[in-house]
């Protein structure tokens, strides 16, 4: 099953939009403009198709400000506590995220394939 | 009348008035999933549906247990079309003298835990785009009695969870009802009635308790595709209990 092909068709059916628009360095949120709502109804057709526990938290970044603060209370290094705390975001990656966050909603259609990715090992 | 779906998942399934549904689902050609937290209650269904055996199954559900919340979803298939939702917890207490440690628990049981059926009921029925769940409230709710504190706060916070399900998810095909009985004649209202005839009839406008049948006949009504433009409301059925003073 190709992850990327699945979740790309998946979006565009749910924002009903163009299977091209959509690549793993799109953003759902900035670029796709998907709502809470659309996020909702992602975590369930991801949950029907790859038959995987989804945690609408996790998978969308919801907490990624409430870690960060977190790190800085606790005097942690932030990347190592979002390693933690999100594990299926390499490192290069939540680097990424942090250089990005000021500018919006940094979840990108690769974060959903390696949370994908990830539930698949585990389940 | 018509009905969209088949499968309905009835919670408190033990008690004589969703036994009554169940049977009404039955011969609806609806298939009801009962839950029961009890022998007791598994007892009282075989019982009452002894002449329809494969026409419907039943679930053990603990409230407040989650194992047991996992337990009952791994049964179900990820099918529901239906949610009835039965179950309540009684705590009698005035405020002032409540047990610090029962509040906490009892709201935990009666309100977190039913947000969480809820929340997994709604997903199972919007990967199938399509669903309706009836919550069934208490004229307590919105006129209730001195110690009737918690327990009118519990129904409240229970029916705004059913409520915003429906404003939240309508367009996707999943729909809500809260449905607040008066005093109906089975269970905890009907001990009570039969020790307070005279008062609770001249309360009510109709001058008679509510039967389990006609409850269970609306509650159908209510499920069938007749009804499906009613969304995210409160719908009393208390013979006019509480549209006077």
């Amino acid at each position: 099953m190709n992850i990327l092909k699945e979740i790309t068709e998946i979006l565009a059916e749910i924002l009903d939009i163009e299977n091209h628009n959509i690549s793993p360095e799109t953003y759902v949120i900035r670029e796709l403009g998907a709502e809470s709502i659309d996020l909702l109804e992602l975590a369930v057709a991801l949950n029907s198709g790859f038959k995987i526990d989804v945690n609408d938290d996790e998978i969308f970044l919801r907490k990624l400000r409430q870690y960060i603060t977190e790190a800085e209370q606790q005097d942690n290094d932030i990347l190592q506590y979002l390693t933690e705390k999100l594990p299926f975001l390499m490192q290069e990656r939540l680097e990424e995220i942090m250089a990005d966050i000021e500018n919006g909603p940094t979840l990108k259609v690769k974060d959903l394939i390696s949370y994908v990715e990830m539930q698949r090992n585990v389940d | 009348m018509k009905f969209s779906g088949n499968r309905a998942l009835i919670l408190g399934g033990s008690c004589e008035l969703a036994v009554i549904l169940a049977q009404c689902m039955i011969e609806a050609g609806l298939f009801p999933l009962l839950t029961y937290r009890s022998e007791k209650g598994l007892e009282y269904i075989l019982k009452s549906l002894k002449t329809s055996q494969k026409e419907y199954s039943a679930f053990l559900l603990e409230f407040g247990n989650r194992d047991s919340m996992n337990s009952l979803f791994r049964q179900t298939d990820d099918h529901i079309d239906y949610m009835i939702d039965f179950v309540h917890g009684n705590f009698e207490s005035l405020i002032a003298s409540a047990d610090v440690d029962r509040i906490y628990s009892y709201f935990a049981e009666n309100v977190s835990f039913r947000a969480e059926i809820v929340k997994r009921v709604a997903r199972i029925m919007m990967k199938n785009k399509r669903g309706r769940l009836i919550y069934i409230s208490s004229s307590a709710a919105a006129m209730p009695n001195p110690g009737q504190g918690f327990y009118a706060a519990a129904k409240l916070a229970s029916e705004a969870i059913y409520k915003n399900l429906g404003l939240e998810l309508g367009e996707h095909g999943i729909t809500t009802i809260t449905l607040r009985p008066g005093y109906i004649d089975a269970g905890r209202g009907g001990r009570f009635i039969r020790l307070h005839t005279h008062e609770v009839f001249n309360k009510v406008p109709i001058k008679r308790a509510l039967t389990k049948k006609e409850v269970a006949e609306t509650i159908l009504f209510y499920l069938s595709d007749s009804a499906s433009g009613f969304n995210a409301t409160e719908i009393s059925m208390d013979g006019g209990l509480t549209a006077g003073k």
